[in-house]
C-alpha cells in the first residue's frame, strides 16, 4: 500500500514537472480562466436593451410626438432619431443601423383628436431572433398602455367616466438578483464551465503525448498498475482545478460582488466530485483518440458544446427539446451548475442539493471506471 | 512554382490526415454538432414556465386573468399554493420559476375603475427566463386590461391606436435562420485555425519542416501546399452546413450568391492568417490548442454570434471592432436573411479586407522570416 502510494507520488511529481517547464501552460491553466470570466461576466447578457430603433413621422403633429416620446422613453428603445421615408428606414435594416422602425401614419393626430382609430406600425428586423422576440413583446404591451392612456385622457378631457374600467398594472418582483444583474447569475455557472474546459483540455492529451514519445511503454515496464497511471496522471491537474476554482470564487465574491449565501461545505465536495468527473471525461478521450489532433480536437468538442451549451449555465434547459434534455444529464457540468448556483444564489444547503452530490458521486465513480477500463484495454 | 510538387504536397497533408481515423469524422461530426447545439439550445424559445399562481381573490375575474397566463403558452401553472409564505420554498427547489400574487378585492377595485396592482415574482437566478416572463407577462397583462376597457364598454367612444407590429426577413422568429449564416462564418473560423495550426506546429515540433525545407520546394509551394487542403475541407463543411441549414432547418436565402461568396473569401483568408500567426508563436500542439481557445472564447462571445452586441455594457462595445467575426456576421446574415447587397455592406466587407490583408500579409511574412533563420 506504501509502495503504492509512493509511485502513485510519483507520476504526480513527474507531471507537475512536466507542467512546470512550459511557461505558457500555466499560464493557459492559471491566467485564461480569470480572462475567461471577466469577458463573460462582462459581456453576456439576456437582458435586451437599447436596441437601436428609427421613427418616422407622417403626421408630423403634437400627438405624434408625444407618441413616439414613449418609446424614447422605454429603456428597451434607443431611439437614433427620425428618418426622411420607407426607402431610409429598409437602407438603415439593409446596413444594421435599426433594428426597429416606428411609423406613424399620416392622420393620427386628427383621428386621436376626433376619437377615431389612429393608425401606426412597428417595424421590426427579425434577423436577431432573440431581441426581436422581446421587442414585439414590448412593442404590443408598449402600445396597449398607450391605447389605454389615450382613452383615459379623452374620456377626462370630457368629463365623461364612461371608459373608468380599472387597470391591472404588474408590479414585478425580480427574486435573488434584484438588480438584474447578469454577473450574479452567471458566475456560478461560469465557474463550472471554466474549470471543465481546463481540465478536459489538459488531460485528454497527456496519455496521448505518452504514447506519441513513446514514453508510455517505459511507464508500463515498470511496477506501475493501471489504476495508480491514472491516479498519479488525475492528482496534479485536481491540485490546479481547485486551485483555479478558489480563485474564480474569489475573483467572483470580492471583484463582482457575487453573494455565497448557502453551505460552503456543499459547493467544496461539490466541486472535488466535479472535477474527478471532468479528468475522467479527459482521460476517456485519452484513451480513445489516435493522435494529439484528434484529442485535442474532441475536447475542444465536449468541453465547449455540451459542457457550455447543455449546463444551463447561458441557457434554460428545462425549453430545449427532449432529446438534448436527455443528452445533457451525460455531461457533469448539468448536475454542478446546480449546486453552484444553488449555494451562491439561493443559499442552499445539504438538505436541497444532496440529490445533485449524490448524482456526480455517482457520475464520477463511473467515469473514472470506464476511463481506468479504456486505458488498461488499449494498453493490453 | 511547380504545379507537380504542389500537387504532391497536397496529397502529402490529404494523406497524413487520413492516417488519424478519428479525425476527419470529427471534422464532420463538429459542424453538426454545432448546428444542432445552436440551432436548438440557443434558440429555443423560453416557453412552458413552471408557475406558482396565489389567488386571494378567488372570482370570476381572478380566474379570467389566470386563464389569460396559462392559455398563452409561455406560462403552465403548476401549484396554487394558499399563501404568499409556501412561494419561498418552490421557488427555491425550482418548482415554480414565477409566481403570480393575486391580492384579495382585486375584483371590487377593479370594477371601481381603480387601478390595482398585480405581484408577478420571477426566478432572477435564471436571468432568460426572468427577462423574457417580465416582457410575456406585461404583455399578457396589457391585453387583459385591454379587454376589461372593451368589457366596460368603451362606451364614451374614445380613440384608438391601431398598432400593427410586424417583423420583417424572419417573420417566423426561427432563430436557426439567424445562427445558420453564423454558423457557415464561426465554423471557417474554428476549423481552418484548430487543423491548419496543429498541422504547422506537427512539422516543426517533429523536424520535418527543416527536411522539407533543404527539398526543391519553395516557402511559397509549402505555404499553397499546406493551406489549400485545408481550405477544401472548410469548404466542404461549409457547403455542408449550408444544405442542412437549408433543407432540414428550411433556412431561407434571399440574398445574392455573389455577396456571401466575396465575404467568405475575405474571411477565409482571416482565418488562414490567424492559423498560420498561431502556429507561428506555438512550439507545441498543446500550446496551439490553447492559443485557439484563447482566440476562439473571445470571438464567440463578442462577436454577436450568440449574444447581441446591443446589450452589451458600453465599455465592451468597442472590443467587438477588434473581432473579424463580427463583420463576417453582419455580411452574412444581411445576404442570407434581409438580401443586403455589396453596396448595402460596404463598410463590414472593408473592415473585413482590412483584416484579411493586416493579418494573413503579416502571417505570410513572419512565416518567411521564421523559415530564413
Amino acid at each position: 500500500m506504501r509502495a503504492s502510494l509512493a509511485r502513485v507520488i510519483a507520476i504526480a511529481r513527474k507531471e507537475f514537472i512536466h507542467i512546470s517547464r512550459d511557461w505558457r501552460m500555466i499560464v493557459a491553466v492559471l491566467v485564461l480562466p480569470l480572462i475567461q470570466l471577466v469577458l463573460f461576466a462582462y459581456a453576456i447578457s439576456f437582458d435586451v436593451r437599447n436596441v437601436p430603433s428609427v421613427t418616422l413621422d407622417l403626421d408630423r403633429t403634437a400627438a405624434s410626438r408625444e407618441y413616439l416620446n414613449a418609446y424614447a422613453k422605454a429603456r428597451f428603445f434607443d431611439v437614433q432619431g427620425p428618418v426622411a421615408g420607407y426607402t431610409a428606414i429598409s437602407d438603415a435594416f439593409d446596413r444594421g443601423q435599426a433594428r426597429v422602425a416606428i411609423v406613424v401614419q399620416r392622420g393620427f393626430g386628427d383621428a386621436m383628436a376626433a376619437g377615431r382609430t389612429g393608425s401606426v406600425a412597428v417595424i421590426i428586423d427579425g434577423s436577431e431572433p432573440n431581441s426581436a422576440q422581446l421587442g414585439q413583446t414590448y412593442a404590443v404591451a408598449l402600445n396597449q398602455a398607450l391605447d389605454r392612456g389615450a382613452v383615459a385622457s379623452w374620456a377626462a378631457a370630457r368629463g365623461l367616466a364612461g371608459s373608468a374600467a380599472g387597470a391591472l398594472e404588474p408590479r414585478i418582483q425580480n427574486w435573488y438578483n434584484p438588480s438584474r444583474s447578469s454577473a450574479d447569475f452567471l458566475i456560478p455557472g461560469l465557474m463550472v464551465v471554466i474549470i471543465m474546459i481546463v481540465t478536459v483540455q489538459q488531460t485528454s492529451v497527456t496519455l496521448v503525448k505518452e504514447r506519441e514519445n513513446g514514453t508510455l511503454e517505459q511507464l508500463l515496464t515498470s511496477r506501475l498498475t493501471h489504476s495508480e497511471l491514472i491516479a498519479g496522471k488525475i492528482l496534479p491537474w485536481a491540485f490546479l482545478g481547485i486551485v483555479d476554482t478558489l480563485t474564480i470564487t474569489g475573483v467572483a465574491m470580492l471583484v463582482f460582488g457575487v453573494p455565497l449565501r448557502g453551505d460552503v461545505s456543499v459547493l467544496a465536495v461539490g466541486t472535488a466530485l466535479f472535477i474527478i468527473c471532468a479528468l475522467s471525461l479527459g482521460l476517456v478521450i485519452s484513451a480513445v483518440a489516435p493522435t494529439l489532433e484528434s484529442a485535442n480536437m474532441s475536447a475542444l468538442l465536449i468541453s465547449f458544446l455540451p459542457g457550455f451549451m447543455l449546463s444551463g449555465m447561458a441557457f434554460p434547459l428545462a425549453s430545449i427539446p427532449w432529446p438534448l434534455q436527455i443528452a445533457s444529464y451525460l455531461f457533469p457540468a448539468r448536475y454542478m451548475v446546480e449546486i453552484s448556483r444553488g449555494v451562491f444564489l439561493r443559499g442552499a444547503s445539504w438538505g436541497v442539493l444532496g440529490p445533485q452530490v449524490l448524482q456526480l458521486t455517482v457520475y464520477a465513480i463511473v467515469a473514472l471506471g470506464i476511463a481506468t477500463a479504456l486505458n488498461r484495454r488499449r494498453r493490453a | 512554382m511547380n504545379l507537380r510538387r504542389l500537387r504532391l504536397l497536397m496529397w502529402k497533408e490529404f494523406l497524413q490526415l487520413r492516417r488519424d481515423p478519428l479525425l476527419l469524422p470529427l471534422v464532420f461530426i463538429m459542424p453538426i454538432m454545432m448546428m444542432i447545439m445552436f440551432g436548438y439550445v440557443v434558440g429555443s424559445d423560453v416557453r412552458n414556465l413552471p408557475t406558482a399562481v396565489v389567488d386571494h381573490d378567488n372570482t370570476r375575474l381572478s380566474h379570467q386573468l389566470t386563464d389569460a397566463f396559462s392559455s398563452s403558452g409561455y406560462f403552465v401553472i403548476t401549484q396554487r399554493p394558499s399563501s404568499e409564505a409556501a412561494l419561498q420554498p418552490l421557488i427555491d427547489s425550482g418548482q415554480a420559476k414565477v409566481a403570480i400574487v393575486i391580492e384579495r378585492g382585486t375584483a371590487v377595485s377593479l370594477a371601481r375603475g381603480e387601478t390595482v396592482p398585480l405581484g408577478i415574482i420571477v426566478d432572477g437566478a435564471d436571468s432568460k427566463v426572468a427577462s423574457v416572463a417580465s416582457g410575456y407577462a406585461a404583455e399578457i397583462v396589457a391585453a387583459f386590461d385591454q379587454r376589461l376597457l372593451a368589457a366596460a364598454g368603451r362606451a364614451t367612444g374614445g380613440p384608438t391606436i391601431d398598432a400593427r407590429v410586424r417583423v420583417a426577413f424572419n417573420p417566423s422568429l426561427k432563430s436557426v435562420n439567424a445562427m445558420v449564416p453564423g454558423l457557415v462564418g464561426a465554423i471557417l473560423m474554428l476549423s481552418i485555425m484548430v487543423i491548419m495550426s496543429q498541422a504547422v506546429v506537427r512539422e516543426r515540433a517533429r523536424g520535418t519542416l527543416e527536411q522539407m525545407m533543404v527539398t526543391p520546394i519553395t516557402r511559397g509551394e509549402y505555404l499553397l501546399g499546406k493551406v489549400v487542403p485545408y481550405v477544401v475541407i472548410a469548404l466542404v463543411q461549409m457547403t455542408f452546413i449550408v444544405l442542412l441549414g437549408r433543407f432540414l432547418f428550411d433556412v431561407p436565402f434571399n440574398g445574392s450568391v455573389w455577396t456571401v461568396a466575396l465575404g467568405l473569401l475575405l474571411f477565409t483568408f482571416t482565418a488562414i492568417g490567424m492559423g498560420l500567426l498561431i502556429s507561428l508563436v506555438s512550439h507545441t500542439q498543446q500550446q496551439a490548442q490553447q492559443t485557439v481557445m484563447f482566440v476562439m472564447i473571445p470571438t464567440m462571445v463578442l462577436s454577436g454570434f450568440i449574444f447581441p452586441i446591443e446589450s452589451m455594457p458600453a465599455a465592451i462595445v468597442p472590443l467587438t471592432y477588434i473581432i473579424p467575426l463580427r463583420y463576417a456576421l453582419v455580411v452574412l446574415r444581411g445576404a442570407f436573411l434581409k438580401g443586403s447587397s455589396i453596396l448595402d455592406l460596404w463598410v463590414p466587407l472593408l473592415a473585413m479586407l482590412a483584416f484579411a490583408v493586416a493579418i494573413f500579409g503579416l502571417a505570410v511574412s513572419r512565416f518567411h522570416k521564421q523559415l530564413s533563420e
